[in-house]
């Protein structure tokens, strides 16, 4: 085997495959599948302020009795909410601690910058190598201006700062105005690494029955377009390390993103697809690869198609498929 | 109801209670403590229970005079009544056969230890008990230690009695001459937080049972409410036994003397009222 | 158990009734104000545990009564859980026969005299009254009329003892003497059983005892009721803890047929925020126990207290209110409540709020603690807190408090008392494995009869409603009385 070795925020890791927050790391046993597998980090499950929220709106709040009579009782129970679901959390990062030697990081998604910044500091102490936080916000809000929520970001990033000493990784949305001026503004927050990109939950309509439904939980193998380009665009561009996310489904994509600049790549969808030994086939991959082009370790190619190194950076900024269309019109 | 049937001083300020208590005497195990209130104005104590005899109904409670309230308690005769007394409140003691069990009391710690090393030790453990205490007239329950026991050290800070020096000495001595399974912990705070330090260095599991400020003794007021691992636990119902490697002890140690201010100005009101009285 | 319509009809027939309502017009009735109560001045009462509500006169007790319609359909039974027959005692006000009124608040409800001071009317039976609903008009004052009756009669010296049924001879325990416990032992006293009531603490009278504040409850109000139930038979066990001093199984081998577990809400929440063990920061719990039940203001008792002169009190409920309102006695300079909703989405009383604001207290809406700071030794010393707006309303029909960005600002407190919600005590459950309880650590009960999964066991209370009035508890206790009572003459 090649040398995989590469880092993620900052932590040296044995492959450049993390995974990517999600179920699958929802238990030891899990975690520990994805350790055997060859992952060079696991992004935990991440814990959800909104799931809370909605919890406690969903289930608890409809309890309130007769006459609001119960409602001294369930006025707070939010706490209560996320209290259990925090000490449940730290419990799986010191059970799995114990059991796996890969680097753990937890993840956290807060829409304020209330008392989650707390819970930070809890997980730290649990044991975490570090925190990936999960800016995670349909921006639906009319009144409020690009400039102000990204201001938002930036102060939830600072305020956590302030209070963990464990690496930092931001994992964004594509959906800002400008964002290579923005992913620098994240970048000289000191932050280890920028994650790039979540995927919402997607929705669809049933036109049969005219109902909202699930537009599907994974990704495909198409979308690693996305990230790769703004993968090529931003990892020379920034202090910190770029990661690629979304869409990465075989070591050939992996690749890609290795060549744009990526330090490492998180998958998800593919191993909830083929299961943890998917990462091993991915690795196997990359070796190959590696091999054929004689590259002894992953620095030795990483970035080389980074937009900076390009010899046609142009094609990058390229949006447009003017000379496509034009020349095949219908 | 709660007749004190026997007293005895174990030093100046440190009384052994034998107590009518006949549900508590057949309800309670080891770890096992009592809420203790005397008198309309009394205030509520927690009291670990030393020891028992079902079939007398009675228990033992060890006392030691810190504040008006535990003052007041020693003060009682033989003959007398304590209004209010419940239990056995909190969680027993988890006793299994482990092997070694390393026993460390500091101080009036002895008198809950005493029946837990006797609950290892009729589990078939071998029971190591390090003794503590600042002097010898300090040193309690030596001799029923001894029973359940097959082998005690003694410490004391002046070296007045057994070796000079202090708990974690001994344990130590011990630690490096055998292997040792499990420690049980129990005295001052400041104490258990160095012998947890200790056995931690040596990863050897290790608990202590932990004495807070209590009002109910129910889990109704969180006046006992300590960090252990990072989530807040009650002693009362969750406790009075926890992990020490997880117990933030330096946290209890800075809740324990939230009172402390008023209490000592208290006692002194009331030793100064006591001695004009004569 | 509903109480039947011909059942109100036919009482509301009876000729004294008919007459009264004849005597004077409804225009005449509707015309006239509502009664004010007669309150202690805010300067004076908070110099002292001075009972704020002082209740009303003879006088102004008949002249209120008036005002009742004495409806037809007297919508205002179904705003109260325990179904006092409301037109019949308030009408005996209006003629004068107080004893009678008395005795028909007992006819439903075992602790009047307490219901009249605790009770959230405006959202039970006044919301319901003629007045709130047909005419957007100030209802009668059912509450202040309720408490006017029952002291009466705690006033005359002649507490009616409720007919009883012979005695069965049949052992039934009560697990804790708050307002359900002490509900259903009187329920069943009636009913002939054998009653024994085990309360944890020193004290009979559960949250009457330790929770809420002589100012507005005086514990010789609670004592008089407790007083007629022993006298009634009933036993009491104070420091018993079933579960702890002995099992449900132990007191089965003691003869004990069936229990009721009434034992409360007892476990105080925190927010578990950064600094909440500080030193100074306490549970609304732990601070009314030391007051109420433990005396610890009065210097002759041997409980210390921390009585801040900076005072923050966490949360909105009635708690929060009696916490805050403590807080003031003591002698704080600044008592504060902070709540991270707006003043009409709060769960307290509305007259505990309105009595609040004119003893000075400071409320603090939409605004939320994230961080205490402590001094050098570990006391606290500030509260970060966050400003709050308010977004869309949620389920429970309120406004959802949102963070305000950059908001924070730092208060000086010296004591902190939080005053968030209580979970249920898990002492009863823990000792009954086999017991199966909610998501919310409550009881899972059958709502018809409030039998637990374990047959002989009932519960009722905020052991099964997690936090509620007393008032429901009553309402409990008096329902599971009703379903054991049958569950054991079938099981005998």
């Amino acid at each position: 085997m090649q040398n995989l070795n590469t880092t993620f925020i900052g932590i040296p890791i044995s492959s450049p495959i993390v995974v990517g927050s999600c179920g699958l790391s929802s238990t030891v046993e899990g975690i520990e599948k994805l350790a055997k597998a060859g992952a060079g980090a696991i992004v935990l499950k991440s814990v959800f302020e909104e799931e809370i929220l909605m919890e406690y709106e969903k289930n608890v709040l409809p309890n309130v009795g007769p006459m609001g009579n119960d409602l001294e009782f369930f006025d707070y129970y939010d706490y209560q909410i996320k209290t259990e679901v925090l000490n449940k959390y730290v419990q799986l990062i010191k059970e799995a601690r114990e059991k796996v030697s890969v680097p753990l990081i937890a993840s956290i998604n807060c829409r304020s910058t209330s008392e989650w910044m707390a819970y930070a500091v809890k997980l730290e102490e649990a044991g975490i190598s570090g925190l990936e936080l999960n800016l995670f916000r349909l921006p639906f809000h009319t009144s409020q201006t690009s400039e102000q929520l990204e201001d938002e970001y930036i102060t939830i990033i600072n305020k956590i700062r302030e209070k963990v000493r464990v690496p930092l990784a931001v994992k964004i949305s594509p959906n800002f105005t400008n964002l290579v001026n923005f992913a620098r503004r994240l970048s000289a927050t000191g932050i280890q690494a920028l994650v790039m990109f979540n995927r919402y939950f997607n929705i669809d309509f049933d036109i049969k029955n005219e109902q909202v439904i699930s537009g599907g939980a994974y990704s495909n193998a198409a979308e690693y377009m996305l990230p790769l380009r703004w993968t090529s665009i931003l990892s020379n561009r920034l202090e910190c390390e770029v990661v690629a996310s979304t869409g990465i489904h075989t070591g050939e994509a992996a690749i890609k993103m290795l060549l744009a600049g990526a330090r490492s790549v998180q998958v998800v969808s593919a191993i909830y697809k083929n299961g943890p030994t998917h990462i091993r086939a991915m690795l196997h991959d990359i070796d190959s690869w590696m091999k054929e082009k004689g590259y002894e370790s992953i620095d030795d190619f990483r970035g080389n198609l980074s937009q900076t190194m390009a010899d046609n950076p142009e094609i990058f900024e390229r949006v447009q498929f003017m000379k496509y269309f034009s020349d095949h019109k219908a | 109801m709660n007749k004190i049937v026997a007293k005895e001083f174990f030093s100046e300020n440190v009384v052994r209670l034998e107590i009518e208590a006949p549900r508590i005497a057949k309800a309670r195990r080891a770890g096992h403590f009592v809420i203790v209130k005397n008198g309309v104005d009394g205030e509520r104590i927690p009291l670990t229970i030393a020891g028992s005899d079902p079939k007398k109904g009675t228990i033992d409670l060890v006392v030691q005079r810190v504040g008006v309230s535990s003052r007041k308690l020693t003060e009682l005769n033989v003959g007398d009544e304590i209004t209010d007394l419940v239990g056995p409140l909190g969680k027993a003691t988890h006793v299994e056969k482990v092997g070694t069990v390393l026993a460390c009391g500091g101080g009036v710690g002895v008198a809950p230890l005493l029946p837990i090393i006797e609950a290892f030790k009729l589990a078939g453990n071998r029971v190591i008990t390090v003794l503590a205490a600042r002097n010898k007239d300090l040193i309690i329950l030596e001799e029923q230690v001894r029973k359940y026991s097959d082998e005690v050290v003694v410490m004391t800070d002046d070296g007045s009695y057994g070796n000079k020096g202090l708990v974690t000495e001994g344990m130590e001595m011990i630690i490096n001459r055998e292997k040792v399974d499990l420690s049980v912990v129990i005295g001052p705070a400041i104490m258990m937080k160095f012998a947890s330090m200790t056995t931690k260095k040596h990863n050897i599991p290790t608990m202590a049972s932990l004495n807070t400020i209590m009002v109910d003794g129910t889990g109704m007021c969180g006046a006992c409410r300590v960090t252990v691992g990072g989530k807040v636990k009650f002693v009362c119902v969750d406790g009075p036994e926890f992990d020490a490697h997880q117990v933030d002890f330096d946290e209890m140690l800075l809740r324990l003397s939230g009172y402390k201010g008023i209490e000592k100005e208290a006692e002194l009101n009331y030793l100064s009222k006591n001695c004009n009285a004569k | 158990m509903a109480v039947s319509p011909e059942f109100l009809k036919a009482e509301r027939e009876q000729p004294w009734r008919v007459e009264l309502r004849s005597k004077m017009k409804n225009k005449e009735r509707t015309a006239l104000t509502r009664v004010h109560m007669n309150e202690v001045d805010a300067r004076e009462r908070i110099l002292s545990n001075i009972e704020v509500n002082q209740g009303l006169n003879q006088v102004q007790a008949m002249a209120e009564a008036q005002r009742c319609l004495d409806c037809p359909n007297p919508t205002c039974i179904t705003g109260c859980p325990v179904e006092i027959n409301i037109p019949k005692f308030i009408k005996h006000i209006e003629c004068g026969n107080f004893a009678d009124a008395a005795k028909t608040l007992k006819e439903t409800s075992t602790l009047p005299a307490v219901c009249g001071r605790v009770c959230p009317q405006e959202k039970q039976c006044e919301s319901q009254c003629f007045y709130t609903q047909k005419m957007n008009a100030e209802p009668v004052a059912i509450g202040y009329l309720e408490r006017f009756a029952a002291d009466w009669e705690q006033n005359s010296g002649q507490m009616a003892i409720p007919e009883q049924a012979p005695a069965n001879g049949i052992k039934v325990g009560a697990i804790g003497s708050g307002p359900a416990g002490l509900t259903f032992a009187g329920e069943m006293a009636k009913k002939g059983y054998d009653v024994t009531v085990f309360e944890a603490l020193h004290e009979i009278g559960g949250v009457l005892k330790y929770g809420i504040p002589e100012f507005r409850l005086p514990n010789r109000i609670v004592d008089v009721e407790i007083d007629v139930l022993k006298k009634m038979g009933v036993k009491f066990e104070t420091n018993f803890v079933v579960g702890k001093t002995a099992n449900v199984e132990d007191l089965q081998e003691e003869g004990y047929k069936a229990f009721f577990a009434g034992s409360g809400a007892g476990l105080p929440r925190f927010m578990e925020i950064p600094g909440e063990n500080y030193i100074g920061i306490l549970s609304s719990n732990e601070y009314l126990t030391r007051v109420n039940l433990m005396n610890a203001a009065n210097p002759t008792t041997d409980t210390p207290i921390i009585s801040g002169k900076r005072v923050a009190v966490i949360g909105g409920g009635n708690t929060a209110m009696d916490s805050v309102r403590t807080a003031k006695r003591l002698g704080a300079e600044r008592a504060m409540i902070i709540y991270r909703r707006g003043m009409d989405e709060m769960p307290a009383r509305v007259e505990e709020i309105k009595h609040a604001q004119e003893e000075g207290i400071e409320f603090l809406t939409l605004t939320n603690p994230v961080e205490y700071l402590a001094d050098s030794q570990g006391r606290v010393s500030q509260v970060r807190v966050q400003k709050m707006g308010l977004g869309e309303p949620d389920a429970s029909g309120r406004r959802r408090p949102e963070v305000i960005e950059g908001s924070e600002y730092l208060i000086d407190v010296d004591t902190v008392v939080v005053s968030v919600g209580v979970s249920p005590n898990p002492i009863v459950p823990d000792s009954l494995p086999d017991l199966k309880m909610t998501r919310w650590h409550t009881i899972e009960v059958n709502d018809d009869n409030l039998q637990s999964s374990i047959p002989f066991l009932f519960a009722g209370g905020d052991i099964v409603r997690g936090g509620a009035t007393v008032i429901l508890a009553m309402g409990d206790g008096r329902k599971a009385a009703a379903a054991m009572d049958e569950y054991l003459q079938k099981n005998q």
